[in-house]
This record gives structure tokens, sequence and C-alpha cells, in this order.
């Protein structure tokens, strides 16, 4: 397989689990190319983050979007070309905190997109403030005495905002991470991969996932027996959790329709226009070039 | 010649079809071959309170409403004691007489009449357009032919109240106002109509808004009548969504337009930046309305223009241009969007409730619409275009595509997804590939590719025409915007002789052709207490002025008042 590297130099720090993502993507890349999907149909999203510097170490086409707004983006060019793999790496501070709604609303309408969670409760790239999904009592700059708000389950989340496949991904499992991830993009409708993601110099989780994480084969296919599995607290099952089969927003809105493939040409447009205005239309009528106002 | 202005007002409450019966009299006065200006006044409210159109027409050409009415008719007491004063020398007013008690015009039971029939809130609009048709002198069978044509859900019970309707009001008005035929062409539309048409002739795939007035319509539109285009018009869950969905559909290659009002503009603005650091082609339109923050929602002003041109934090290019008429709306439109690809700019159509929310007949040709083109990698080749890359690449990438590439005129081919070539869209700060550096020397010279653009914009704007002036001799009016189509009305209102100078673009400002009008000392109209227009104009091109025309209650300039202030100014 050919590198799917850069030259950008990689600033994680070492013992960083956003590395075993990397990696599994790179690995995933591979294994899409064998079912088919090449790289050139893949598009790499990202927000800002720590995690987003996997944009610059991916030598994919990608969209290096906004804090937050990635999954908004992410979205639109699946809108605007559903041939493409679109693939929104995002962090829990930028998903789940300023583009909560845009998370939501992906799952909500189940766009055929997939959103990969480093999940690693902490703002990293802004020295180490809590997150959404740190737990109650974390302390960091901005909460010197511990958080005192209670975390935002994502998967519980996701599976109440209409996410059809929701899966948990361990940076310390690259080749069951690397299946999730195969799964979640060949899924169609909205992929959720919630990747337990320890930061080695801010939040350390190493250890307690080592002991807690379990790989299980176990796939719920009901809402109810979704819940089950996610409020488990006891052990921290990892794989692919839920999924059901359901028309994915791009279909709902235009079938097999491609906005920018079947775009049709100027002059069939032009025609439609001016039917619509009740212009007289010459049939053999050309562009006369730009017009002149009064 | 006398003009021969004839206007019809309907009011009433809301929820009783008062627009629809604008529409509808402007249709009827359209059938007579008039030139027709149409303006909806309306609340934020669902039922109650006080809507009213105004539909006035001549023969020659028409550019506002009139408030001085022929014809007032009133579908409730709050209408009739808000137009009475309204009603011309000759004109006639007519109530409903089942909601008031005896009062000075003439009164018909619309109430009393519709309750034979299920619905009658609804109905009542179905009376006042009977009325204006019997005053026209036109017969029960043509109105027959408008109702099948504009009320068809329901039609026989609305072809025998208005019978009901012509047979009371004949006898009182028939005939009275029997108006010169004229021999306008082109169909009635709104302004919003016109953007969201000058956008579909431009190659618009994508339109994306959040519900916001007076924006809304545009999506209204594109929603009901895009999908034969092959245009889909999105509801999202935000503005910002909208701004960064916007950008992300660029990236794949669709021609992407936004709406939005203020407040929802002011959303955008990261979303703004992110365009303009990527360098996605992406038209936003915001349209005005009475400001700041929520402001006065329906009613109309133009004091967005500041923001409009400053709108997202750093520097970047960007086109903000800003349309006259309905007319120039529709080419503005594709323009604009023409604009955003070429340069791959943001960029705004800068507009006004007064312009979105009024209909006019226009003649249009899609023919003549700018087609949004790329300039794609494909035409150009993988060759170097001007200036050395920066090195520190890897060899083997070094022939491959380089999405912000350096050239002369700052703009960079594209490509779009599906590739073999490597395509990297990114907000931070990057190199010609397209990965983040922060780096000094990179940094600067990706400023200045960026900002070459604007040179490059402007290059391509002197060739075009940025500037309308209307009329000459006379002094010098400056104004834009809906605002000049109350100017150009007041002007033939008020028989007055004037040079009409409307810079259609606002950023890059074409100083080029203004600078003329140096030392003109202009009478400046615009809708803004702060008069942001004639700040603009001195501080870009030098024209100063101590003559100012400014309204900002909300309500658009009515010709015959603006007329005399022009003339005390003179």
């Amino acid at each position: 397989m050919e590198d799917l590297g850069t030259y950008a130099e990689n600033t994680w720090c070492p013992g960083c689990g956003n590395f075993a993502i990397l990696n599994a993507f790179k690995a995933a890349i591979g294994r899409l190319e064998e079912q088919g999907i090449g790289r050139d149909r893949i598009v790499l999203v990202a927000g800002i983050g720590q995690h987003g510097k996997i944009f610059d170490y991916m030598n994919v086409s990608g969209f290096y979007g906004l804090h937050g707004r990635s999954m908004a983006s992410a979205q639109a060019i699946k809108l605007a070309n559903p041939d493409l793999k679109v693939v929104d790496f995002v962090g829990d501070g930028d998903a789940l905190g300023e583009g909560l709604e845009h998370t939501i609303f992906a799952a909500k309408r189940n766009a055929d997109i997939t959103m990969i969670l480093h999940d690693n409760g902490v703002y990293a790239l802004t020295t180490g403030q809590y997150t959404p999904t740190s737990a109650r009592g974390y302390r960091g700059p901005s909460t010197p005495t511990g958080t005192v708000e209670d975390p935002i389950h994502p998967l519980p989340l996701m599976l109440e905002a209409g996410a059809s496949f929701i899966a948990r991904g361990y940076s310390g499992e690259l080749e069951h991470l690397t299946d999730l991830m195969v799964q979640a993009v060949l899924h169609e409708g909205f992929s959720f991969v919630d990747v337990l993601q320890p930061c080695v110099t801010f939040n350390n989780t190493w250890r307690e996932y080592n002991q807690l994480v379990e790989i299980t084969d176990r796939t719920a296919t009901t809402p109810e027996e979704a819940r089950a599995i996610f409020s488990r607290t006891d052990r921290l099952p990892i794989g692919v959790l839920y999924r059901r089969d359901d028309v994915p927003f791009h279909r709902r809105l235009y079938e097999d329709f491609n906005p920018v493939r079947d775009k049709e040409p100027r002059e069939a447009r032009q025609r439609r226009v001016a039917q619509f205005l009740g212009v007289p239309e010459e049939p053999e009528r050309e562009y006369k070039g730009p017009r002149e106002r009064p | 010649m006398e003009r021969d202005v004839f206007t019809f007002i309907v009011g009433g409450k809301a929820g009783e079809g008062v627009k629809k019966s604008g529409s509808v009299a402007a249709s009827i006065l359209a059938d007579l071959g008039r030139n027709i200006f149409q303006m909806d006044d309306y609340q934020s409210l669902i039922r109650g309170g006080h809507n009213f159109s105004v539909v006035s027409s001549s023969t020659g050409p028409i550019t506002s409403h009139h408030l001085r009415a022929q014809l007032i008719v009133n579908l409730d007491e709050r209408s009739y004691h808000l137009h009475r004063q309204e009603v011309a020398e000759d004109g006639i007013l007519v109530y409903n007489s089942d909601v008031m008690s005896e009062a000075e015009g003439i009164g018909l039971p619309m109430t009393s009449e519709a309750k034979k029939f299920p619905r009658p809130d609804l109905r009542v609009g179905v009376a006042s357009i009977t009325v204006l048709a019997a005053a026209l002198g036109l017969d029960m069978d043509y109105v027959e032919e408008v109702i099948a044509r504009e009320y068809k859900r329901d039609l026989e019970n609305n072809v025998a109240y208005a019978s009901r309707i012509f047979e009371l009001a004949r006898p009182k008005i028939g005939g009275r106002f029997p108006l010169e035929r004229g021999n306008a062409t082109g169909k009635a539309i709104y302004g919003a109509e016109a953007i969201a048409l000058g956008a579909l002739a431009g190659g618009l795939d994508l339109y994306m808004a959040y519900p916001m007035t007076p924006s809304s319509p545009i999506l209204h539109f594109l929603a009901a009548q895009g999908r034969p285009f092959g245009v889909h018009a999105l509801h999202l869950e935000s503005e910002v969504s909208v701004a960064n969905m916007a950008v992300g559909a660029s990236f794949a290659g669709a021609r992407v337009a936004v709406g939005s009002s203020g407040g929802g503009f002011a959303l955008m603005a990261e979303a703004f930046s992110l365009a303009g650091m990527m360098e996605a082609p992406v038209l936003f339109i915001l349209a005005s309305r009475s400001s700041p923050s929520t402001g006065v929602p329906t009613y109309t002003e133009q004091a967005d223009l500041k923001f409009a041109i400053s709108v997202g934090h750093g520097d970047f290019p960007r086109v903000v241009a800003c349309p006259g008429t309905v007319e120039e709306a529709f080419y503005l439109t594709a323009d604009l969007l023409g604009l955003a690809w070429r340069f791959q700019s943001p960029v705004i159509l800068l507009t006004e409730k007064h312009l979105g929310e009024s209909a006019m007949n226009v003649s249009l040709d899609p023919f003549r619409a700018t087609w949004a083109e790329p300039v794609l990698h494909s035409d150009v080749g993988g060759g170097p275009l001007s200036t050395p890359s920066l090195g520190a690449l890897e060899p083997a990438q070094e022939d491959g595509y380089r999405r912000y590439r350096f050239t002369d005129s700052g703009v960079s081919p594209l490509l779009f997804p599906p590739s073999s070539q490597v395509i990297k869209w990114n907000s931070y700060e990057h190199d010609e590939y397209g990965i983040t550096t922060d780096q000094p020397e990179p940094t600067a010279r990706m400023h200045e590719k960026r900002y070459r653009k604007r040179q490059a914009i402007i290059e391509h704007l002197r060739g075009t025409k940025t500037v309308n002036v209307y009329g000459e001799g006379g002094p010098v009016i400056f104004s834009y915007g809906s605002s000049t189509m109350s100017v150009l009305e007041a002007l033939r209102t008020g028989g007055i002789q004037a040079t009409v100078v409307q810079p259609t673009y606002l950023e890059p400002f074409p100083v080029w052709e203004l600078e003329r009008y140096r030392g003109s000392n202009p009478i400046v109209v615009e809708q803004s207490v702060a008069g942001q227009f004639s700040a603009l104009i001195r501080e870009q091109a030098g024209v100063s002025s101590d003559r100012f025309i400014r309204r900002y209650d909300g309500r658009p300039f009515e010709p015959s008042e603006l007329a005399q202030q022009i003339k005390e100014m003179m």
C-alpha cells in the first residue's frame, strides 16, 4: 500500500491515543480499497483540536473545518456529491460542546457520513480544560476545584438522536478499531464511532481503560437492547453496539440524484428559467455575452 | 403628459388573505397591460393586527408604490381608520359594513355575505378584488376567469360569493375608473423571486437557509420551484450550520447560496471568514430588515451596509453588491454567483425587505445571466503557473495538485473530489498544498496570494457596469439598493430633473466611476439613521455632502413625500 502520510511534522505527544486512530484509519483505507472504495472517493473532514491534526497527517483529500462545525460541512459534502465517502474526525469538546447541534442533527437526519469521536475527556490543544465528557470533579485550568457538571454520554445521546450505527472503539485495540472504521464507512446512514482515547498529558486513562474495555460482538438491533449495553459501567464493551437499516438523508431528499454529477448544462437551465418566466425562447438562441445595463 | 398612476390599497387583519388580494389586484392591472408595483406591509404575527397591500400601476414606467390611492378596500375597522386619509381626491373608500357602523365611503356587507359559505374569514379577500374589477368597469365573466386562475381552491363558492359582491358593488362604483391600457410586458415577480431566479439562471445547485424574515421568501420559492431545475433548498438547524454546510458543498463542487437577515447573518460571520480562508465560492444573501437585533422584523431599512462590508475576522477579499431594482436583482444575483466562482471568494448580495417583498413586472432575459464557472485545474494543467512553490515539499508531491498554488491573480485552479490528486481545504493558515503552517514566511505569502484577488476583482469590475446613472442634469442624487426605485419614482411624480447615481457594487467600491462626482454635493437618500451610505461615498470616493434624506421608521420612501423633500433641498 502506498504511503498515506504527508510531510507534515507530527506534533502529538508520544503515547497519545490519536496515533492509534491515525494508524487504524490508514489501515481502514487499505481495506476499503480492497472492497472497491478507492481513496479518491474518501473525504477526510476534521474539526479543530488535537484530533484535527489528522487532516495534515493523512495524504487524502479533506476539509479542515471549524471547531464544532465540521459535522455541518461534512453533511454538505455528502449532499453535494453522494458518490463520496465522508469521514469526519471530531473531538469531544468540538462535537459535543460547540458543535452539539450539528452532531445531533446529523444523527437525526441519518446523514450518510461517518463520525469518529476522539473521546479523551479533555481539551488538549487549549491545555487541559474539562470537556462535555469529562467526569464530574475533573480538575483543569478552568475548573481548579473540579467541575461540578456531570458528563454527557455520547452513545445514548446518539441513539436518541437517531444514529443508525453506533460503535465504540479503543485506541488500545488497533485491529479492532480498524474493523470498526471499515464497517462504519460501509454503513449507509449515520455511523458513529466513539473512540476511547487517552490523553497522556492531561487525562491519562490508559490504565483505567485497559481494565474496563471488553471486546463484544453483540450488536443491538433495538433501542432497548442498546440502552442496556450503553448503561453498563462495570465494563466498557467495544464493538458495533447498535445498528439498524434506514434510508439516509440524501436519498430521502433526492434518491439517486447527484447535484454535482447530474447538473444540467447552462443552456438547459436557462431555457427552464425562460419557460418559468414565460419568456419567448428562440430555439437556436446563443449566449450573447454579458449584457449592458441601462 | 400627465401620468396616469392608479393605486389600489387593500387592508385587513393577518389571516384575511390581504397579500394574496394584492397579488391578484396586480394581476388584474397587469391584464390591462399596465406596469405595476406592489408592496406588502405586514406585521410579525399570524392572525389579527393590520396588514395591507398597495398596488400602483401606470401605462409608463413605475418603480414604487404610492400611498395616495384611488381605490381603498378595508376588510376590517382598523384598516378603515388607518387608510381613510390616503384616499385620493377622486378616490373611493370601501369598507366592510359588517364590522363597523355607518362611515364615510361605500359600505359592503362583505362578512355577512361570506358567512353564507364555509370559512368566511378566508373569503373576504375575494371581495376586495371583485370591488376592484367592478370599479375598473370589468365584467363578472372576467372576475370569474381571475378567480379560476388565482383562487382555484373552493372555486365554486368563491365565484358565487364574488357574484354577490359584484352585484352589490356595481351600482355604486361600477366603471368609475376606466383605465387606459398599456403595453407592458413581463411577469410580475417579487424581488425575492428575482433573486432566486437569478441564482437558478446562474447555475445554482443548492440553497440553504434557516427561516428569517425577510429572506424566507427566497427559501420558500426555491423549496417550491427548485426541483424541476435540479436545485434543492434545505431548511437547516441554524444559520451556523447553513454557512458551514455551504462551504462544505462548495468544496465538493456545488454552486451554493445561502440567505438570511441581520441576526442570522451575524451567526454566519465565523463561516464567512472560513470561506475567506478556504477560498470557498459561496453566495451569501443578506436581506436587511429594520435593525439592530430583532428590530422591527417585517419592515425595511438599509443599516446593514457596514456590517456586510466588514463582516468576518481577518483580512480577506470579498464582494458586496446591492441591486437597485427587481430587474437588477435577477442579473446581479447571477453575476455574484459567477464572481464567487471566478474568484473563489465569499460574496454578498445585500438587499432589503422593500426589494425582496415588493413585486413589479419585469422583462428578463435568462440567456443573458452570468453562469458560474470555476477556473479548473484540468483547464490549466499541473505545470507551474507563475510563482515558484514554497519548497520543503516531498519530491513525490512536487508535481501534484496544489489547492492554494501561488498565481499572479491569486486565484488557484480548482479540482473536486473524487480525484486521484489530493485536495485539501484548510481553515488554518496553510501552504500551497493546504497543509497547516504557522511559519512567518508562508503565512505572509498566503495572505498576499489571497489579497491579490482583490485587485483581480477590481480589474474585472472595471470592465463591467458597477454604477447605474439615471437621468441627466439637475442635482446629483446618490442612493443605492431599493431606495433607488423610490427616488426614480419620486422624480417622475414630482416632475424633477436630476441625475441619480446608484453604485451597485459596494465592496470593492467603484471609486473609479464615482470620483467625478467629487464637489457635486449630492443629495444622499438612504434608509439609515447614521447615514452609512453617505459615509461610505465620502470615505471611499471622496464625495462629501451636506444634503441628506434619511428614513428609518421601517417604511420605504413614499414618492410624493420624497419628491417634496428633494425639492426642498434643490
